[in-house]
């Protein structure tokens, strides 16, 4: 188990003192009910297509992972070993649960899955990833996704 | 995780976010989050539990209905029913025992070879059960990984393999996929075992462990700064390092 608590002294006091942004504006958007929403995920685990190039540290750059990409194309490439990664090995939706949306989908619980989502590398200073992000919620929008689901690692 | 769903519901998105670290999601203040108790990796809790991860995600979107926030930060009641691990566990393979010189070249690639020989069939088996693998990041196979781990260690400069990237972001790629190889193989067993005890056991029996220790030390003596901080905190995992008493 590697819980926040179980990490070595100087990375919890890290991980408790980093300088995370906050917003005065607090933007709250309304939806229909979630059983009409197109869900996405956007993950945080530095996912990446096999052959692509992995994630590095201080990147704020994304990768779109198009919903048929074969599970066994999907490489995990975060920067930090400081979490596990043996579940995601036993199966991808630990981290990136498409398999269960999409059996939600078929019971009705949400409306459908979104074409295509989104993997950024989570070690990064977000504030480097905003324009990225933003850049995002365009195409999310412009798929008609109207729930968004985020996993980090 | 949470500025990037703050940024998404901003251009219009409705969000939510699973919380790993609750703190953080405090500071931020997004619009919508599920804090979940399991351990860092697993934001839906246990692999191949489709019931439990729907009802994280079922939890998670239910936020999207509720009144307006502006902000809510819900805990998830129930945690990972396999994070306690096998009692007794150990993996699907024997490894010899043996005091190689870490040093010698020959000697470390040749018994790097025997143990990747010996943990072979258990990763085999692993993909044949889950039909894929995680391994594969430095594209390199495994023997081309564990040569350059070897060279490393004994080589003044040996032959990056992989050239678009620096030697030592190529020793982490590498190390990388050996990781993956063990740990998938050392997953061909019955049961799910804890991460803890598949980390533990690694990084305590394996060759391969000591050798990835063993270049930590190596990267952290560079003159280069961006080699130290490589060798510091990307190839240990930091609660191994303070278990084993790295430095």
């Amino acid at each position: 188990m590697v819980r926040l608590t179980d990490l070595p002294p100087a990375t919890q006091t890290g991980m408790r003192n980093l300088d995370c942004p906050s917003f005065e504006r607090k933007p709250f958007v309304s939806g229909p009910a979630l059983e009409k929403r197109r869900v996405a995920v956007v993950t945080s685990a530095g996912l990446v297509t096999r052959g692509e190039r992995p994630f590095v540290s201080s990147d704020t750059d994304y990768r779109v992972l198009p919903a048929n990409t074969p599970a066994d194309r999907l490489l995990m490439t975060h920067v930090s070993v400081n979490f596990d990664r043996t579940g995601f090995q036993r199966d991808v939706n630990v981290v990136y649960p498409l398999d269960r949306l999409r059996e939600m989908a078929a019971d009705g619980a949400i409306g459908s899955v979104a074409d295509t989502h989104y993997s950024f590398m989570g070690a990064s200073d977000p504030r480097g990833m905003e324009a990225n992000a933003r850049s995002v919620a365009g195409r999310l929008k412009a798929d008609r996704v109207d729930g968004v689901l985020l996993t980090p690692v | 995780m949470s500025a990037l769903a703050y940024y998404l519901e901003d251009e219009g998105l409705p969000t939510v976010a699973i919380s790993l670290i609750r703190v953080q999601t405090e500071k931020v203040g997004n619009p919508r989050s599920l804090w979940v108790p399991f351990e860092l990796g697993r934001p839906l809790g246990p692999p191949n539990d489709a019931a439990f991860q729907k009802q994280v995600i079922a939890s998670a979107l239910g936020l999207l209905n509720q009144a307006p926030g502006p902000v809510l930060l819900e805990d998830y009641p129930r945690d990972d029913p396999t994070s306690a691990g096998i009692e007794g566990w150990r993996p699907p393979f024997d490894l010899a025992a043996g005091d190689i010189d870490l040093a010698n070249h020959a000697e470390l690639q040749s018994a790097l070879a025997d143990e990747w020989r010996a943990v072979a069939p258990s990763y085999a088996r692993f993909i044949a059960a889950n039909r894929r693998t995680t391994f594969g990041i430095s594209g390199l196979d495994i023997e081309a990984c564990g040569a350059y781990l070897a060279a490393y260690l004994a080589v003044e400069a040996p032959t990056n393999p992989i050239p678009a990237v620096s030697p030592a972001q190529a020793v982490r790629w590498a190390a990388d996929d050996v990781k993956a190889y063990y740990l998938e193989a050392m997953a061909a067993g019955p049961g799910i075992p804890s991460s803890r005890q598949v980390q533990e056991w690694f990084w305590d029996r394996t060759l391969a462990a000591r050798t990835i220790i063993a270049l930590r030390k190596r990267l952290m003596a560079s003159e280069d700064a961006r080699t130290q901080a490589l060798g510091r905190m990307s190839l240990v995992p930091g609660v191994q390092a303070l278990r084993l008493g790295l430095t």
